[in-house]
């Protein structure tokens, strides 16, 4: 147990460093700054909601860091492509926030919030997941048939259609091998900025779907060039919690200790397997922090005095962070026990390098 | 076992069993009348 003076709260010491530890092995791996899970998290910890929320920032710039240096090494980094989607992802942002404010003062803010995260995260879980379903497929017949099969395999017509838009400048994207028009570039960071805005969170689970099915980037590439993004903003936003007071640096540090390991490990990971599988893990991230904003949603609703929907809240975030850590940690198990040629699950065999 | 693994909609199912059953004892332990 640590006292935490700032926040006021006793915390055990090591639930903050497997926080840490579990979220930034999910976004080394799939991109995402994990707001969506430590914020709540922290919450159930006894941590106070703006405090929660300065916490997590904070140590979200710390893992972003991380995992962008480690990212580069795997050269899973476009910079003309996150430079240039960092602009627009600035305005978006703005945006977005001035409408929250808007909302705000209509006094319906929360339930808004809920029902537009619960919206966008289930109709990105139900694509993701019926795109990344068919590339697997895709990929098993390729496997079959002997076929020499790349990292990334992906089924989406999308990217050609952005592609095609014949707006000047059109640039060249080298390390992502995308030819597009820088508009189109910006025009996407604005758009998942203003989502990420409006809904208090880094946006990572937007941006990375939007850069492979809309810019037409690989995975790894989209997760490496997210990463930047979130180390941008999450720098930003730290600064200006620990201005406002919102930021409780001891406990910042007991995570990002963890935070260390867990973003290391799960960007290391990402070269063991092939796009589909970090597109799986993000869509299972999807679907358990969609269910998990529905109760939230109810609990609201219903006026607030059902237990079990409390409680079911609490099991849904430890329980999110555990699942999608030991899917990662299998993944990579099972990878190596394929290079090694020992027996792997059949449907593994395709998602694994 | 190894059918259970084999089935990627059965390996989903037992990894979220064994998280959630994670998940139930650090509450037991260590939230439960904290929240």
């Amino acid at each position: 147990m640590f006292e935490f003076i700032i926040a006021g709260v006793t915390v055990p010491v090591f639930l903050l460093v497997l926080v840490g530890l579990t979220v930034g092995m999910v976004g080394g791996f799939v991109g995402v700054g994990g707001g969506y899970m430590v914020t709540p998290a922290l919450i159930v910890f006894g941590f106070p909601g703006y405090m929660a929320s300065g916490i997590d920032m904070t140590h979200i710039a710390g893992k972003g860091v991380v995992s962008s240096i480690r990212h580069r090494e795997l050269g899973n980094i476009d910079w003309t492509l996150a430079l240039t989607m960092i602009a627009g992802t600035m305005l978006g942002v703005e945006l977005g926030v001035r409408v929250l404010v808007h909302f705000k003062g209509l006094g319906i803010s929360a339930i808004v919030l809920l029902i537009t995260s619960v919206a966008i995260m289930l109709s990105l879980f139900i694509y993701t997941q019926v795109e990344t379903h068919r590339a697997h497929k895709k990929l098993e017949q390729l496997t079959r048939e002997g076929k020499e099969i790349g990292r990334e395999v992906q089924t989406s017509n999308l990217p050609r259609l952005f592609q095609s838009i014949p707006l000047s400048p059109i640039i060249r994207c080298r390390h992502a091998r995308v030819i597009i028009s820088m508009w189109v570039i910006v025009l996407v960071g604005a758009a998942t900025g203003f989502l990420a805005g409006f809904l208090g969170v880094g946006g990572g689970f937007i941006r990375v779907p939007a850069l492979v099915y809309l810019v037409g980037a690989s995975t790894h590439i989209a997760v490496g060039t997210d990463l930047v993004e979130i180390a941008v903003s999450g720098s930003y936003g730290a600064l200006r919690h620990s201005i406002e007071g919102h930021v409780d640096m001891m406990a910042v540090l007991f995570m990002i200790a963890g935070a260390m390991i867990g973003a290391q490990f799960g960007s290391i990971a990402t070269a063991f397997v092939r796009g589909p599988a970090i597109r799986y893990i993000l869509s299972y991230s999807l679907i358990l922090a969609t269910v998990g904003a529905v109760l939230r949603l109810v609990y609201i609703i219903t006026g607030q005095n059902i237990e079990w929907l409390s409680l079911a809240a609490v099991m849904l975030t430890l329980g999110e962070m555990i699942f999608l850590c030991l899917f990662i940690l299998s993944l990579v198990l099972f990878a190596v026990r394929h290079r090694r040629g020992k027996w792997v699950p059949d449907w593994v065999q395709s998602l694994v390098i | 076992m190894k059918w259970l693994i084999n089935r990627l909609l059965a390996f989903w199912l037992l990894l979220l069993a064994i998280s959630l059953g994670a998940a139930a004892l650090v509450y037991e332990i260590w939230l439960k009348g904290r929240i």
